[in-house]
């Protein structure tokens, strides 16, 4: 071990090879650790899905004759909720935003079955652990004269679509 | 011709030796009768040499250990066992995955039998592996030399609750979807990346067929995988940090220089150990691992096998309802390790889900780091140990009370209710 230490490596005869061993250790250390750090970073552009298989995030809902005034219907499968209100329509989200829950439709807005979270009629917190509104998203009226909603865009709670 | 006959054996003489030389090239040498032979079977067989040869009497008192480590090693190996030979019933898919549980408890031969051994192992390991947790901790045993081995345990408990969390999800029921549900939404609460982590995790905005697959690959293949590789280092920096921890007064006596006269150096031991041999030199309060620890061993798996075989026979694994994705049970609760959880994140998401929890992670990864003190180790409870116990033991009692709520104490929409 001794006679190690008094090896050319801490040693040398002459600094000029000595800078140059440096710095080729210290250039392919940071190619070594580089190129480990880029190869975990790639993972992650792996594992994030570029396209998924779940329902779309666009959909019609029906023709508007399909929900008279005071309508006020859950629709599960697309978890928004539909509620007419004169001529003006608008469609809330049912999705908690505490824990992703479903909300349920109850007397005085929403209420959610997981963590006790509840809103009012437009999707306000008025108890529990929700931390945020319920969000609205954007209804638009298809050529073919069928309602659209798009929860890929969500507008300022209180925006109705007009009929 | 003739000689030939005489030196090498043939005919019949081949086949009345043939059992003993096929027992001969297996196990090298007899049943060891004497310490020399004992300490041979330790170290020339490839099952055993992950035992030392001699562990210190102290290793072995049941009442230090209560066997909780080699017990989650145990479930472990019986959750490996049923899990490989439930996989080849099972497939990840939402149109099949309830259908097979069903096929399971109603055509594949002791289907529900493995199911319940592998979901009542699952419970167990998780309970046990924490236990362990704790009796490290009141003992003292985390400190110097083995810091390293208590964080290599700490992030051997997350694998496991990870590994749970994800098993969790593959029967697809209503129980299984909406813990989900709820468990991944909280990591969508983790500052900065949590969106996208929850996302990745999912690999969908919703829990669905891309969940599934990805769940079921992190629970059979990658998981058990990182948990097996913790395991070896687990074991391997037992021994190389001097095997179980114990009381001062039991410690192997390291040989005092001034008195043991220099030796030759044998080999690179000699460099590693310092240049002189302990044998013969000290006295030590050390037995061999055959037949002792092996034996112990012995019971601790017959034991944990039996109970595990017990409660299968006895309790069958739930299964709920199918998923409907439109209809959340309520209340929807995480299984039980999580209640404790839950209940924090109805007060708060952020704090309940990531704060706190982080919080004590970090805490238990800094443990062996802060306290630094030397006294008390290899004891239950040392007088020395007070102050750290105690702020152990009410952080474990806090966990306790609200998995005791969660699970009790509350019904639809989370309300209070009594269970009396």
């Amino acid at each position: 071990m001794a006679v190690a230490k008094e090896s050319h490596w801490t040693q040398p005869a002459n600094d000029a090879p000595m800078a140059r061993r440096r710095l080729l250790a210290w250039l392919s250390s940071v190619g070594l650790f580089g190129s480990v750090v880029l190869a975990a970073a790639s993972n992650w552009f792996f594992f994030k899905p570029r396209v998924t298989y779940g329902p779309n995030a666009r959909f019609a809902i029906g023709k508007p004759e399909d929900f008279p005034p005071g309508t006020r219907i859950s629709r599960d499968v697309e978890r928004v909720c539909i509620a007419r209100d004169g001529n003006k329509l608008a469609a809330i989200s049912t999705t908690c935003t505490h824990l992703g829950c479903i909300v349920g439709i109850s007397d005085t807005g929403f209420a959610c079955p997981c963590h006790g979270s509840r809103y009012d009629q437009d999707g306000n917190v008025t108890g529990g652990p929700a931390p945020k509104p319920l969000p609205w998203f954007q209804v638009t009226l298809a050529p073919n004269g069928e309602l659209v909603v798009d929860k890929n865009s969500q507008v300022e709670p209180g925006t109705y679509f007009t009929l | 011709m003739s000689d030939a006959t005489k030196e090498t054996p043939g005919g019949l003489a081949v086949l009345r030796e043939l059992p003993s030389n096929v027992w001969n090239s297996i196990f090298r040498g007899p049943l060891p009768s004497t310490d020399l032979e004992r300490s041979s079977t330790s170290f020339t067989n490839f099952f055993l040499h992950i035992h030392p040869v001699k562990v210190n009497r102290n290793t072995l008192r049941p009442a230090y250990t209560l066997g909780l480590g080699l017990i989650s090693l145990f479930l472990f190996l019986i959750l490996a066992v049923t899990g490989v030979l439930l996989m080849f019933y099972y497939v990840p898919s939402t149109t099949q995955a309830y259908d097979r549980m069903l096929d399971l408890r109603g055509t594949v031969a002791f289907g529900i039998f493995l199911r319940n051994m592998h979901r009542w192992s699952a419970h167990g390991m998780v309970a046990m592996v924490f236990l362990h947790m704790c009796r490290v901790f009141l003992t003292g045993a985390y400190k110097k030399p083995r810091e390293f081995n208590w964080v290599v345990g700490v992030v051997l408990l997350l694998a496991t609750l990870f590994l749970s969390f994800t098993g969790y999800l593959l029967p697809w029921d209503q129980l299984a979807f909406w813990a989900i549900t709820v468990g991944t939404s909280i990591a969508g609460y983790a500052p900065l990346i949590g969106k996208q982590m929850q996302f990745v995790l999912l690999g969908d905005t919703t829990v669905g067929q891309e969940a599934l697959l990805r769940f079921y690959v992190l629970h059979v293949a990658v998981l058990p995988a990182v948990l097996g590789l913790l395991i070896a280092v687990h074991f391997w920096r037992i021994r190389k940090d001097g095997g179980l921890s114990r009381p001062e007064k039991a410690a192997d006596p390291a040989p005092a220089t001034g008195v043991v006269k220099m030796r030759k150096v044998y080999g690179l031991q000699g460099f590693v150990r310092g240049p002189f041999t302990k044998v013969g030199n000290v006295p030590d309060d050390s037995v061999y691992s055959w037949p002792n620890l092996l034996l112990s061993e012995l019971f601790v798996f017959v034991l944990t096998v039996s109970v595990i075989l017990v409660v299968s026979l006895m309790f069958n694994a739930p299964l709920e309802q199918p998923v409907n994705v439109m209809h959340p049970p309520n209340p929807a609760k995480a299984p039980w390790y999580f209640l404790g959880l839950q209940e924090m994140v109805s007060y708060s998401a952020f704090w309940g889900g990531i704060g706190i929890p982080g919080i004590m992670v970090a805490l238990l990864l800094a443990t062996p780091y802060i306290d630094r003190g030397t006294k008390g180790v290899g004891r239950w409870f040392a007088k020395e140990r007070l102050m750290a116990n105690t702020i152990f033991l009410t952080l474990v009692t806090l966990n306790i009370i609200f998995i005791v709520i969660g699970t009790f104490f509350r019904g639809p929409n989370w309300t209070f209710v009594s269970p009396f």
